[in-house]
């Protein structure tokens, strides 16, 4: 469900993507050069690329996965010659060649990238990869792969360099021995943290104020609960969705935010007072959170089913009605919560911050960095920093282009765009069904084929703290201006764009969690163990199955099982990559 | 399951060999090559599909390393079988797994049984096939599909909570307390399946020559002893055949049904190898451990099977092969 929710979000920020200009181009991607001028001279000799492009024109080998957005083409286009290769070859002197193409159903483009690796067949110049952070590191372990410090410092782009220092842990993930393995392909920022969505049409109704506080938000539950605020009579609602199957982390219907306004989080490692990172599950505070959330099963503010139920599943309680608060991200009014306008036509609801716990702070999991993706230069390559002209090429004239751009309604017309004679812009299939002529080649069935999925870095260059900002413009009453701010927030409900101001308002409370590495010895043969430990004690304890010092067992125990190693061998990492 | 289709044909066979033994083996094969030729596709799609991935269980023995192949992983000997043994919560996980597995082998023998010989006894055609047709259908539906429909009805607000509410009765928090969870998994798995085995059982008794009823009849036998005398001597082999087969899965305690229902509140009564396995070695990348737990569950199947076997032949004088 979560990866369906990017799949609507991609496709909204397609549209906004595509744009910039011919004036724009040449300062653009010079910026890199321009940023080492004297070196500019020498590099450029060495590489031979000058103004912009290669001359002669270079080569770069890849290998690539299709996803469906990514499958549509214009009729005659394939993934090795199409409007995408062609752009890149005319501006940058770069043709790309693609050593295989596969279809990436199934986990097709893993499982062959693993037989490549392990069959030891000759490396492309660039491998993609969005994942499993698994095959991240079955990739750099491999050695096939080069450092790319360097190659950023010199020749990454502003808008990539600014992207990347946003969050320097966004290295931890690929950093081994000191050295960064991959080059992050970045993403919007933000965009998971998650906040507390209220009934307004209830809290109207019962006369109540929106809880600031973990207390008063018990209030507020019990009212929803004994009230009978949707008004049939029965004692039928709930406090909040929740749903808690998958752990106490959740990427919609969050109940970490009740652990968090303990101080903790779940499943997190956070840095304590010493500059350690520790455990927040098995942390004493999360004991005082599970003595809170005990009281709120027994009370009825969630459901008796919340064990049994996913996030999607939990989001139900919200959707049919039956919940007043549910926690989610800012998209939550895009998906899942239009199902909530089918079900009650008359409810409201809006975004709220995260109630403070009794040390007067809110807390929940969040700010993770804005990656999603990696590419791994071989170490061979004869031009490793062609990636990084190419990288940057999108990010000058497609990331967020200028009003009267070349790019600035798309990426090509006929392809993703085109400009109807009464002058509207056509963007969708339906709409353009009635002017076929202007999109010769397109099966007007399928959604229009959009090239910055043909992309390397898989849909051209975000930057990452573009989506919160011009969303938090709008919820401050700012003009949409740019391309970008039209398509993307133009097209947003308000709660949405409310909700990603409330979020940016408390971005402090989000906690990340710093563990990024890959899985230690002690994970690997433990992990399942102690993360059973945990979610079995902690379902037992909210359901009353066993007594809250439970936890104190299950802490000890924890920790003879592997969890002191555990903890040693990730400070251990910690100290290796910070 | 296919080779329980192919059981009547079976007793055919020892018949058949018996008689071409006294042949010559060319005779034989001129005479027989169509059969023959008929066998080989499944022949070759048995050993593509079920002989040669066998290769791969040398990673049960290593510590394999997707990148590095199989050809290049280091060998560790049984340290993962050790691993597996050694796991704090490996015994409760496989009696979990022989419990519930050996409840559904058990029930789903004996629900499929009784439901036969009652169908039987039915004289109206149409509505015999009816039934039959309406219990096996439920086979044919995914369990991510019935686990969020089970969940639904079983939910503290569900339909069967709400009517034991009405009766006047507790509510019953059927999949999150572990005993009333093995409850739920064994009767909904039986739910599911016992229409096969119905069908399978259904064939054996339209077999049953209508003679030996006219003359228990002529012999003043009533119904029930009609039943008890004719109809199930005459079910026996297909059930001990059935059973032999079922037994080879006393450690597959149906993954999808558990995956889709289980919860951490029921993992002490509910956690089985399959999911155990899926947690450990598919969610950590751990995949030699979990090719040695499949090749511990195949042996232990395998052993069973035989044993098995050899005593149904022994005791019930049915042979397969």
């Amino acid at each position: 469900m979560k990866k369906w929710m990017s799949v609507l979000l991609v496709g909204a920020l397609s549209f906004s993507l595509a744009a910039c200009g011919n004036s724009n181009n040449n300062g653009g991607t010079n910026t890199a050069p321009a940023n080492n001028a004297s070196q500019n001279e020498n590099e450029g000799g060495q590489t031979g690329f000058v103004n912009g492009k290669y001359d002669p024109p270079i080569t770069v080998t890849t290998v690539q996965g299709i996803d469906s957005n990514a499958a549509i083409f214009k009729q005659g286009e394939t993934m090795e010659n199409n409007v995408h290769t062609q752009l890149i070859k005319d501006r940058l002197g770069i043709e790309l060649k693609y050593n295989w193409v596969v279809t990436n159903t199934n986990d097709a483009y893993k499982t062959k990238l693993r037989l490549m690796l392990s069959s030891g067949e000759k490396l492309p110049d660039v491998v993609r990869y969005r994942g499993d952070m698994e095959t991240v590191n079955m990739l750099i372990d491999s050695g096939q792969f080069m450092a790319v410090d360097e190659l950023v410092e010199q020749y990454a782009g502003e808008e990539y360099k600014k992207g990347l220092e946003l969050d320097p842990t966004i290295w931890y993930p690929v950093t081994r021995d000191g050295k960064k393995m991959a080059l992050p392909i970045l993403d919007y920022a933000y965009n998971s943290n998650q906040t507390l969505f209220i009934r307004e049409d209830w809290l109207k109704k019962l006369n109540l104020k929106a809880p600031t506080t973990l207390e008063e938000m018990e209030q507020v539950m019990d009212a929803f609960v004994n009230q009978d605020p949707d008004g049939n009579g029965q004692k039928d609602t709930l406090g909040l969705a929740a749903g808690f199957k998958n752990g106490f982390s959740n990427w919609m219907t969050d109940i970490g935010f009740v652990f968090g306004a303990h101080g903790v989080i779940p499943g997190s490692w956070n840095p304590d007072e010493n500059g350690k990172l520790t455990m927040g599950s098995v942390d004493p505070a999360a004991k005082e959170a599970l003595a809170t959330l005990k009281s709120w099963m027994e009370k009825g503010y969630i459901s008796q089913d919340a064990a049994l139920k996913d996030e999607v599943g939990g989001s139900e309680f919200f959707t049919k009605g039956q919940a007043g608060m549910m926690v989610g991200p800012n998209w939550i009014p895009a998906w899942p919560l239009p199902d909530f306008e089918t079900n009650v036509p008359s409810g409201e609801y809006k975004a709220y911050p995260l109630p403070a716990g009794p040390g007067g702070k809110a807390g929940a999991g969040g700010n993770n960095p804005p990656v999603n993706g990696y590419l791994f230069i071989n170490k061979n390559a004869k031009n490793p920093e062609a990636v990084l002209h190419y990288y940057n090429f999108f990010f000058d004239n497609f990331a967020n282009p200028a009003a009267d751009s070349e790019f600035a309604l798309g990426f090509a017309e006929g392809y993703d765009y085109a400009v109807a004679p009464d002058g509207t812009v056509i963007r969708n299939n339906e709409d353009a069904k009635k002017h076929p002529d202007l999109f010769p080649g397109v099966d007007l069935n399928n959604p229009l084929p959009n090239p910055l999925f043909y992309t390397l870095t898989f849909e051209g260059a975000r930057i990452p703290t573009l989506y919160a900002e011009s969303m938090v413009k709008a919820a401050e009453g700012g003009e949409l201006e740019s391309p970008y701010e039209k398509m993307e927030v133009g097209a947003r409900k308000q709660q949405n764009i409310d909700a990603m101001k409330v979020i940016m308002d408390q971005s402090d409370i989000y906690m990340k969690n710093y563990f990024m590495g890959p899985l230690t010895e002690t994970m690997q043969s433990k992990n399942e163990l102690l993360s059973k430990l945990i979610n079995e004690a902690y379902n037992k304890i909210i359901y009353s199955q066993a007594s809250i010092d439970e936890f104190d067992r299950m802490v000890d125990n924890w920790k003879k099982s592997g969890g002191d190693k555990i903890t040693e061998e990730v400070n251990a990492w910690y100290d290796s990559v910070k | 399951m296919e080779s329980v289709k192919s059981n009547p044909q079976a007793p055919a066979k020892p018949s058949v060999s018996k008689a071409s033994k006294s042949n010559k083996p060319k005779e034989k094969i001129s005479r027989t090559w169509p059969l023959h030729l008929m066998l080989l596709p499944a022949a070759i799609v048995t050993l593509i599909f079920a002989y040669v991935p066998m290769g791969g269980l040398v990673m049960a023995f290593q510590d394999f390393k997707p990148y590095e192949g199989v050809w290049n992983s280091p060998f560790v000997g049984l340290e993962h079988f050790r691993f597996m043994f050694e796991y704090p919560d490996s015994k409760q996980v496989i009696i979990n797994t022989l419990v519930i597995a050996g409840l559904k082998i058990v029930f789903g023998l004996l629900v499929p049984f009784t439901f036969a010989i009652l169908l039987n006894e039915i004289r109206l055609i149409l509505f015999k096939r009816v039934v039959q047709t309406l219990v096996y259908l439920p086979h044919f539906i995914s369990w991510v599909i019935l686990g969020a429909i089970l969940t639904d009805m079983l939910g503290s607000e569900g339909i069967v909570n709400n009517s034991l509410r009405a009766l006047g009765m507790d509510p019953i928090f059927w999949l999150g307390d572990g005993n009333w969870f093995r409850f739920t998994v064994v009767v909904s798995d039986i739910w599911q399946n016992f229409g096969f085995n119905t069908i399978v059982f259904l064939a054996a008794l339209a077999g049953v020559n209508p003679s030996l009823y006219e003359a228990a009849e002529v012999d003043g036998a009533n119904r029930w002893k009609q039943t008890l005398h004719i109809t199930m001597p005459a079910m026996i082999p297909i059930t001990v055949v059935v059973a032999t087969l079922s037994i080879g899965n006393i450690l597959n305690a149906g993954f999808d049904q558990i995956f889709n229902l289980y919860n951490p509140l029921v993992y002490e009564k509910g956690d089985i190898i399959d999911t155990f396995v899926y947690r450990t070695a598919i969610l950590n990348g751990q995949f030699s451990f979990g090719t040695a737990v499949g090749m511990f569950k195949s042996v232990v199947g395998l052993v069973l099977i035989v044993i098995s076997y050899r005593l149904a032949a022994r005791f019930a004088g049915y042979r397969i092969f």
